[in-house]
């Protein structure tokens, strides 16, 4: 077994050799391993602390109390393919990089029928690096966004059926951005490093139809973050807005539906659909106090949505998981850039679980997500940098759930 | 844990099936090529402009970045055949002022102010002076339109009136060639790139209208253009010829800086009086740079802008103009009294920016005409520049504008291409050869070519670049061939 791990471990370092993006949008879905592994269905059932994440009425029919915590590796390789004006074989690639956004739930039953709980994750993330001096430098360098929600959580069982929950959502992160700045006279680089906080809110119902039959929906509140912080430049030429620099960033609202069917005693299936209302994120516009001025990105995304099928089939104390997921890009061809190389993408998911005992389970999850290769040619002209992009991301979770 | 262990052995066989190798196809797209065109030599004709004169000189690191030798290294990279492009290059920092025998080349030496002009270095030397055939790029600085048959001999040139050493420099001996036309003929190019005449009006425009005192006449332009052109197609009739029409020189940095940066120094209830065409003596006019067609100050007023309101007569002593005109009194406040004006020489007035407009909107009739009579291609090089002036130009995140220094299209001298216009240029130039000839030539990729280099440090000050005006005599010999 250890050297089955061995080259497990082996061959993920291999793949994170290569480079950077994730989920559509900035969005990261991987908020458990259980879940993950099956595709991201689970706002239906919700059996363990990643309800907090995917509906928290799902709490309300966990009896004990139990803590689950975990990472996901992600690891995304991207390439450009132009721009196209410049030479269609030129090729850049994203730089390797590594992410590991974690999940930590704990929730705890008060009484009966009423579930505390709380939970951290990031719900929102990106990360991409080039070349410092590659064709898009005076667009993006370096960007680096990252969310920590801190959800604490309660739910209630109505009847045996049916369960609602509702938590608040406060969320801390920052964001570095880093670019080359066309002045006509030398490159200067600017480096912005904000840091903001929100809050927001989450609800969610589960109702079991039948024993069998289970249906779920949830709900995600939009997040207004205000961000703050400094922008530097080097060399610090006057014309330029070094100091004080704020933006306000609108997080998308986030629905689940999801409806689970339990084949057979061992077998159970789930379909959902997640709509993500990334027409929240219309512009970028980063405001510098030094001067008044604003720099504005449009990027006017669209709403989206994702559909996760997946399964769980029971073989002794082993769960050996599979799910498949269709993830629709908010980001409209016009807008496509390198800061966030978006494409609609298939995600094939496997996994298990393993019971040790009474309190101790492991789980593993693995996603290939695959993109669409994406050829955009009529950037708008504030980005004027088409070309074609061809991305692909492994992402690799464990999660250890103790229940007391 | 058998279980586990026959779990760790599906999902690492899923993954392996599933990755299939960690790698990317790269994707189906049109490959850089000619079409069915063959370049096998490529020669470009022209001035400064080709030749890859930048910031008031002709050196290396610029030529570098001449559009002609982007273009031939876009023609490479689409698989064309052709030589070293060979260039008259000129070791940095370039040639000599022949006022001073000090580098002539303008360099950003201060952002107080801005300050900018020569360093004093020593000047270069000519690098590629052993080459045994023609140079490729043609370009020659202030070369105009009749030059291009003119037989006259490259060192009477480099004498007066003219002073202009650059023919010596591109043609060297007559034995390349009398002419350029016989020397771009010598080289028999299968794709020309030809762009002159701009200089037929840009003389008398950079020089407010007074030297010379009227563009190169439509009817003498028509001519002469259709006399090289003729030739031109004679002397390579199946050669690809790519031509440039003029910008209206109004939409360069050389007439639009200086008017803006003056207009807050004027004092309420004072007018900047200045000298209209051919005035030598009381103003003729005045202004607050309000009006519609408010005159354009040039950028070699520069050194006498921070002298306004004071009792000076600076201006004439710099052109040994002693005593000043009858009328002119230099004890009057500079450039807002009557009697003491802005100058002639340094203003292009609304009637000079009727004749200027004129004179290009004639001349690129004329070419127009001749291009499509001679089956060349046409690049519409005044409606690129008039688009860019009013709405400046983006490229992967790089905003250009026609401004001075911050709008990165120009170089320090205000009129020429920076190394970045270079290439801006020279994707215009593949954009219409890509479309005439079903070629897919690649762009040149701006982002890549440098800036022009900034000292570390803050642009303060009043932001009237501080160019010494004894630099402009440079201006007045590259384009006075009349005098």
């Amino acid at each position: 077994m250890n050297k089955t791990i061995h080259s497990l471990v082996v061959f993920f370092v291999c793949s994170v050799m290569t480079s950077a993006v994730f989920a559509s949008g900035f969005q990261l879905n991987e908020h458990g391993a259980r879940a993950m592994a099956q595709g991201g269905a689970f706002a239906a059932r919700a059996t363990d602390g990643s309800a907090i994440f995917f509906n928290p009425a799902g709490l309300a029919f966990q009896t004990r109390p139990s803590l689950y915590a975990g990472t996901t590796l992600i690891s995304p390789v991207s390439e450009f393919y132009g721009p196209t004006q410049l030479n269609t074989n030129q090729k850049s690639e994203l730089q390797s990089q590594l992410f590991t956004p974690i999940n930590i739930y704990f929730s705890y039953p008060i009484m009966e029928g009423l579930t505390a709980a709380v939970g951290v994750n990031n719900p929102f993330g990106l990360g991409t690096k080039w070349n410092e001096n590659w064709a898009g430098k005076y667009l993006t360098t370096k960007v680096y966004l990252e969310t920590f929600f801190i959800s604490p959580t309660l739910a209630y069982q109505i009847t045996d059926q049916l369960a609602i929950g509702a938590g608040v959502n406060y969320v801390t992160g920052s964001v570095l951005i880093e670019r080359a700045v066309f002045t006509g006279a030398g490159d200067p680089r600017v480096s912005l490093d904000l840091s903001a906080s929100g809050w927001g809110f989450n609800v969610g119902a589960m109702y079991k139809i039948t024993p069998e039959l289970s249906i779920g929906a949830s709900y995600r509140s939009t997040v207004k973050v205000d961000a703050k912080g400094t922008a530097k430049f080097t060399p610090a030429l006057s014309v330029l807005p070094a100091g004080d620099a704020t933006t306000k960033i609108k997080l998308p609202a986030v629905a689940f539906v999801g409806l689970a069917y339990k084949v057979s005693e061992e077998l159970e299936l789930e379909a959902d659909y997640q709509y993500n209302g990334w027409s929240s994120y219309d512009e970028l516009a980063i405001e510098f106090k030094s001067n008044n001025s604003k720099s504005v990105a449009p990027k006017n995304y669209q709403d989206s949505f994702i559909l996760r099928f997946g399964g769980e089939y029971k073989l002794d104390a082993l769960r050996l998981r599979a799910g498949y997921l269709y993830d629709k890009s908010p980001v409209k061809d016009q807008f496509v850039e390198p800061m966030l190389p978006d494409a609609n993408r298939n995600g094939i998911n496997v996994g298990f679980g393993y019971n040790f005992n009474e309190n101790f389970s492991l789980d593993f999850a693995y996603l290939l997500l695959l993109f669409n290769e994406r050829k955009v040619e009529s950037t708008i002209p504030e980005i004027n940098f088409d070309g074609t992009y061809k991305s692909y991301v492994n992402l690799f979770a464990i999660d250890f759930g103790y229940t007391f | 844990m058998k279980a586990l262990t026959i779990g760790v052995a599906l999902l690492t066989a899923a993954i392996i099936v599933t990755m299939g190798g960690c790698t990317i196809s790269t994707p189906n797209g049109p490959a850089s090529n000619l079409g069915s065109q063959t370049v096998t030599r490529y020669v470009a004709i022209g001035n400064s402009l080709t030749a890859g004169y930048q910031s008031n000189a002709l050196y290396a690191s610029a030529q570098d970045f001449s559009f002609p030798n982007l273009i031939a290294r876009q023609l490479r990279l689409a698989g064309a055949t052709i030589p070293n492009f060979e260039q008259p290059l000129y070791g940095d920092p370039g040639n000599a002022d022949p006022t001073t025998g000090k580098a002539a080349r303008y360099e950003l030496i201060s952002l107080v102010g801005p300050v900018i002009g020569p360093r004093g270095l020593t000047a270069g030397a000519p690098l590629n002076t052993g080459l045994t055939r023609q140079y490729d790029n043609l370009g020659i600085p202030g070369a105009v339109i009749f030059d291009f048959l003119d037989t006259t001999s490259f060192t009477i040139k480099a004498g007066p009136p003219r002073n202009n050493a650059f023919f010596s420099l591109v043609l060297r001996q007559s034995a390349l060639g009398k002419t350029i036309l016989a020397q771009a003929r010598a080289l028999r190019p299968d794709l020309v790139t030809f762009w002159l005449g701009n200089n037929d009006v840009l003389g008398y425009a950079t020089s407010g209208g007074v030297s010379p005192s009227a563009p190169t006449s439509a009817a003498i332009f028509a001519a002469l253009y259709a006399q090289a052109f003729d030739s031109l197609r004679a002397s390579l009739p199946n050669a690809k010829i790519v031509v440039a029409n003029i910008p209206n020189v109004t939409a360069i940095p050389f007439f639009n800086t200086l008017g803006p940066k003056v207009k807050p120094l004027i004092p309420p209830g004072v007018y900047l009086r200045y000298q209209k065409h051919g005035n030598t003596s009381l103003a003729f006019d005045s202004t607050r740079f309000t009006e519609a067609n408010a005159p354009l100050l040039t950028l070699t007023g520069s050194a006498y802008a921070t002298l306004l309101g004071a009792n000076t007569g600076k201006w004439y002593r710099d052109k040994g103009i002693l005593p000043p005109p009858a009328g002119i009194d230099t004890t009057k406040p500079f450039g807002f009294h009557p009697q003491n004006p802005w100058p002639d020489a340094l203003t292009l007035d609304a009637d000079e920016q009727v004749v200027a407009g004129a004179a290009v909107n004639a001349f690129n009739g004329t070419i127009a005409t001749l291009a499509a009579a001679k089956g060349a291609a046409l690049v519409d090089m005044n409606a690129f520049f008039t688009s860019v002036k009013a709405n400046g130009y983006s490229s992967g995140g790089q905003k250009f504008t026609a401004d001075y220094i911050t709008g990165g299209l120009f170089s320090l001298d205000g009129v020429h291409p920076s190394s970045k216009g270079g290439g801006v240029v020279a994707n215009q130039f593949i954009k219409v050869m890509n479309a005439t000839w079903a070629m897919s030539i690649p762009m040149v990729d701006i982002s890549s070519i440098p800036s022009i280099p900034v000292p570390f440090g803050k642009i303060s000050g009043n932001g009237i670049p501080a160019i010494p005006a004894s630099s402009f005599k440079d201006f007045d010999w590259l384009w006075g061939q009349s005098n």
